[in-house]
């Protein structure tokens, strides 16, 4: 089963999904209809809780991506240094933490 | 059924300059490159090849990234025919656009296009905010030259990372 920010994940990489797939047909590759696409968004937004749905939509109005990379403990939407409290918080996956500065959520490469 | 080969003009769409053949081998890396495929499968295949990405620290979270995979599969296989398929999707699992390379002997079912067996499988994983907007025109390009009857035949038979490089060096 996946975790809050697994399933967090999945919903960008959903949206970014239904955002090139015109694109991706034009090189020729084989693409269903979108409409397959936004069941399975359908489908995983069910699965998530309606804060954590509410936030990602609020942030997606406001950044191009809701969820964004942590590199060297640097947030990559805002270059903001995340706290120390947070980091080892953040590295377990445990929990979705939002970056203090921009609100963006986090996403741990290393 | 009519194997439609990608549309040559998409490979020059990038953002700053026109994607030359050359410039897929930044993507390209001795870590992610298998000469001989375990995997018999599609989904082993994808699993094999995402493996590749975690073990050279480009992803942490294999499930995430079999999860955008897969998802993209049920919207048609990747499998373009002629013995080709190329997995791929922008993730926020990955930190940077990059193409796994594996090469299966005997083939195997990826459900393509033409309903034949698929021997060269290249993953290609992009992080959503790439902002240079390579990953299209990689695709592209990618697509390109695998139309070529002779490049695939050339990298149907190499055994080493070195050789897999030559052949797109050779690509006219």
């Amino acid at each position: 089963m996946l975790k809050h920010l697994e399933l967090l994940v999945a919903l960008q990489d959903l949206d970014v999904m239904i955002t090139d797939i015109d694109e991706v047909k034009k090189i020729g590759f084989k693409v269903a209809g979108k409409e397959k696409l936004e069941e399975a968004r359908s489908e995983l937004v069910r699965k998530l809780s309606k804060p954590l749905l509410y936030n990602y939509e609020n942030l997606t109005k406001r950044y191009k991506r809701a969820i964004v990379p942590v590199k060297d403990d640097i947030c990559l939407g805002c270059f903001m240094r995340i706290p120390t409290s947070l980091i080892t918080r953040g590295r377990s996956d445990q929990e979705v933490i939002n970056c203090e500065g921009c609100g963006r959520v986090l996403y741990w490469y290393d | 059924m009519q194997v439609v080969w990608g549309n040559k003009n998409h490979a020059k769409e990038g953002k700053d300059k026109q994607m030359e053949v050359k410039d897929l081998l930044d993507y390209f890396s001795q870590d992610l490159f298998v000469s001989k495929l375990k995997a018999t499968t599609k989904d082993a295949s994808l699993d094999e090849l995402a493996d590749l990405f975690v073990k050279s620290k480009i992803i942490r979270k294999k499930s995430i990234v079999l999860e955008m995979l897969r998802k993209r599969e049920t919207l048609g296989s990747t499998g373009i025919g002629k013995g080709v398929a190329i997995p791929h999707g922008r993730t926020t699992a990955a930190m940077d656009v990059k193409i796994a390379f594996g090469k299966s002997e005997e083939g195997m079912n990826f459900d393509s296009i033409d309903k034949k067996p698929v021997n060269l499988v290249f993953m290609v994983l992009a992080p959503p905010h790439d902002e240079n907007n390579r990953y299209l025109p990689i695709l592209g390009k990618l697509v390109e030259v695998l139309s070529d009857l002779k490049n695939r035949n050339k990298l149907k038979k190499v055994k080493t990372f070195d050789e897999f490089i030559q052949v797109f060096n050779g690509v006219e």
